[in-house]
């Protein structure tokens, strides 16, 4: 009976052509278009951005942090006589003025108290993307200025090497492997979200013979509530696993023959993702479960069941990094259950995780499954 | 086979008994009617025989044995087709019938053989393979009693199966319902509509409100119109039928009722109207309609006039 039922669940599923839609396209177009557009996420281009040098100092100094920069970042485009109307309609993303000053401040033993370099860009330029700027800029002219600094003192000239930059040094820490990319920061995110979409998938059919008084028949029939419970689970769990294995394959196959990174299971602990996934698809089926026994008609699980989605996806870190919140948001975020799921996923494909550093969500996507599952089969035994 | 003995129901929180110290029976091969409007209690006592309500007061037997037993031990002797189409759109015709065969613990060979039997029985082969979504109101109804044929109950109750189809499919439904019963079947059958009754009911019950009316056979029930007469004429009025006997003013259709004192007949009433230029364009005498009935019963139509 249990397989009829089962089968039944699947048919009726592989017939809704836009639940299907909003359980396996919808989320690997997400993986599509959010890796590509965030492709330089990892790797700001700063050596693609158009800009222009106004040097003011007709100085070697400051002519040679126009070589470097230069060098850095490809040739200045001639500066334009309405450079600042450029700035301001983002054709130019920014312009280094060098101060009249500038060479005699360089070539000064002490430290600088005004501005002699300014960097100007256009209102649009991501912040970080600004700080890194100004940060090789600081850098380059700290490099000019100790080195005019050593000559004075007559001390030796310095290999060819040889450089402050090379002082620090800058890696992100990673299991072997395991590359952060745009990649592989989207498909677990995107994943989750796609997982936690048969809460509107399940809730709406569910409610759906609830209304037409199709479960009631089945149970005059003799179908015992959990059977009809597990009716509807596991056919789910089964399209979580489904969705697993496409987004995957998007990941891995399809964003590099695109032109994005490929994403790398290299170096992956299987049995934590195997824990994280399993754990995220049983807190999907009972969230499902619990809204379908939580709600009375098919238009409110048509419009509650997408919306929650959209409410645990903004707040959980699918569609905004929960590291570029404010701390408050942040800790609003550490409620959505998809935030737990991104967590875990993100532990172990992303940061080289292992069971240990995603037992913690597993913990908690395993509690919200059981309370969740038990609430909808006391709501089933109320309601039918 | 079927026996109700005062059964009542109140919902949490209503103010009243949806159903108060309700008493029927059913017996094999023989079809019930159960009439009532909107709001009357059918729904409920429905409920009750599914088993998706559970009795507050009163008992529901099964040849002697409480339902929530036989229910337990064997669940498909009863079969509800409810007034919804409680199936589904997206499957065939065929996959539902396997689907609740399956449900009804039907297995292999037998399996098989009840969907054929069933969708012979409601004319459906020709539609085996055609979405559920997509038949006619007729088809659908008649897939709804295919599905409730399958494990051939010995208890069948029909809530409003006619309910929005086309007079052919009503035809074939009710032929179909009164061939379930010649072979044994206790069928429950709810409708408001009168002559679906008077067509296949053995016997009939009136529920309002919650409570039963009255109920018997339909000849018993009939009967009470004796010496009662009911016409239609235009420009009749109350004191023109006053002196033949007591008057109950039309509820619906313009039907006056009188219950004839014993010095009158039927024509001598019809002749005085004619002599005094109201012409009769309706009379019956000495049987009720279900309907009159009705309302006589209630003084209100059975269905909502629109």
């Amino acid at each position: 009976m249990l397989l009829a039922l089962i089968r039944k669940e699947l048919l009726v599923l592989s017939r809704d052509v836009h639940g299907l839609a909003a359980l396996f396209l919808l989320p690997a177009v997400f993986i599509v278009v959010m890796s590509l557009a965030l492709q330089d996420y990892y790797d700001p281009p700063l050596r693609s951005l158009s800009y222009a040098i106004d040097n003011r100092d007709g100085g070697a100094p400051a002519g040679q942090l126009a070589r470097d920069w230069a060098a850095a970042h490809g040739t200045p485009q001639p500066l334009p006589a309405d450079w600042n109307g450029q700035l301001h309609r983002g054709t130019l993303k920014y312009v280094v003025v060098l101060d009249a000053q500038l060479s005699d401040e360089l070539r000064a033993l002490g430290l600088p108290t005004q501005a002699r370099v300014h960097l100007l860009a256009e209102p649009g330029i991501d912040g970080n993307l600004l700080n890194a700027l100004r940060a090789e800029l600081l850098g380059l002219a700290g490099e000019l200025k100790a080195r005019h600094a050593m000559l004075e003192a007559g001390a030796l000239p310095p290999p060819a090497n040889a450089s402050v930059a090379a002082l620090v040094d800058a890696a992100r820490v990673a299991a072997p492997g395991v590359r952060p990319t745009a990649v592989q920061q989207n498909v677990p995110a995107w994943l989750v979200f796609g997982m936690f979409f048969i809460v509107a998938s399940l809730s709406n059919l569910y409610i759906q013979e609830r209304a037409n008084g199709t479960l009631a028949r089945l149970r005059s029939l003799g179908v015992r509530p959990h059977t009809l419970l597990l009716s509807k689970a596991l056919p789910y769990l089964a399209v979580n696993l489904l969705q697993v294995l496409l987004m995957l394959g998007v990941g891995i196959w399809l964003m590099p023959w695109l032109g994005g990174d490929a994403l790398s299971l290299a170096g992956v602990d299987w049995l934590a993702l195997f824990c994280a996934l399993g754990a995220i698809s049983a807190a999907a089926v009972g969230l499902s479960l619990a809204l379908a026994g939580l709600v009375r008609t098919p238009g409110q699980a048509a419009t509650l069941g997408p919306a929650l989605n959209v409410l645990m996806a903004a707040l959980g870190g699918i569609m905004v990094p929960t590291f570029v919140m404010p701390a408050f948001m942040q800790r609003v975020a550490s409620l959505s259950p998809m935030n737990w799921g991104l967590e875990a996923l993100l532990s172990v494909l992303l940061r080289g995780g292992g069971l240990a550093q995603v037992m913690p969500q597993v913990i908690r996507l395993l509690l919200l499954a059981v309370a969740a599952g038990a609430c909808s089969a006391w709501l089933f035994r109320r309601r039918g | 086979m079927l026996r109700i003995e005062a059964l009542s129901h109140r919902y949490p929180g209503a103010p009243i008994d949806a159903l108060q110290d309700v008493s029927l029976s059913a017996a094999r091969g023989s079809v019930l009617g159960l009439l009532g409007p909107n709001g009357a209690g059918k729904t409920t006592l429905i409920s009750l025989l599914a088993g998706t309500l559970v009795p507050q007061r009163g008992r529901l037997l099964i040849d002697g044995v409480p339902l929530a037993q036989v229910r337990a031990g064997a669940p498909t002797r009863i079969a509800v087709a409810p007034q919804d189409h409680a199936f589904y759109g997206a499957l065939g015709v065929e996959e539902n019938l396997d689907c609740f065969a399956a449900a009804a613990r039907l297995k292999g060979p037998r399996r098989r053989a009840r969907i054929r039997d069933c969708m012979d029985f409601a004319q459906l082969a020709r539609f085996a393979s055609s979405r559920a979504d997509r038949l006619s109101g007729g088809l659908k109804r008649r897939l709804n009693l295919a599905i409730a044929l399958l494990a051939e109950p010995e208890l069948l109750i029909l809530d409003e199966p006619t309910a929005g189809v086309d007079p052919q499919s009503r035809a074939f439904i009710l032929e179909a319902i009164a061939r379930l019963a010649r072979a044994g079947t206790a069928v429950v059958y709810t409708s408001h509509y009168m002559e679906e009754i008077e067509a296949i009911a053995d016997r009939a019950l009136i529920l309002d409100r919650g409570q039963v009316l009255c109920q018997g056979s339909l000849s018993e029930l009939l009967a009470h119109g004796r010496d009662v007469l009911c016409l239609a004429a235009p420009g009749l009025a109350q004191e023109d039928l006053l002196p033949f006997g007591s008057v109950q003013a039309p509820i619906a259709g313009g039907l006056w009722t009188v219950q004839l004192a014993p010095d009158h007949t039927p024509a001598a009433v019809l002749a005085a109207l004619e002599s005094r230029g109201l012409g009769v364009t309706q009379a019956t005498y000495g049987r009720y309609s279900l309907e009159h009935l009705f309302m006589t019963l209630t003084r209100r139509p059975l269905r909502d006039e629109a």
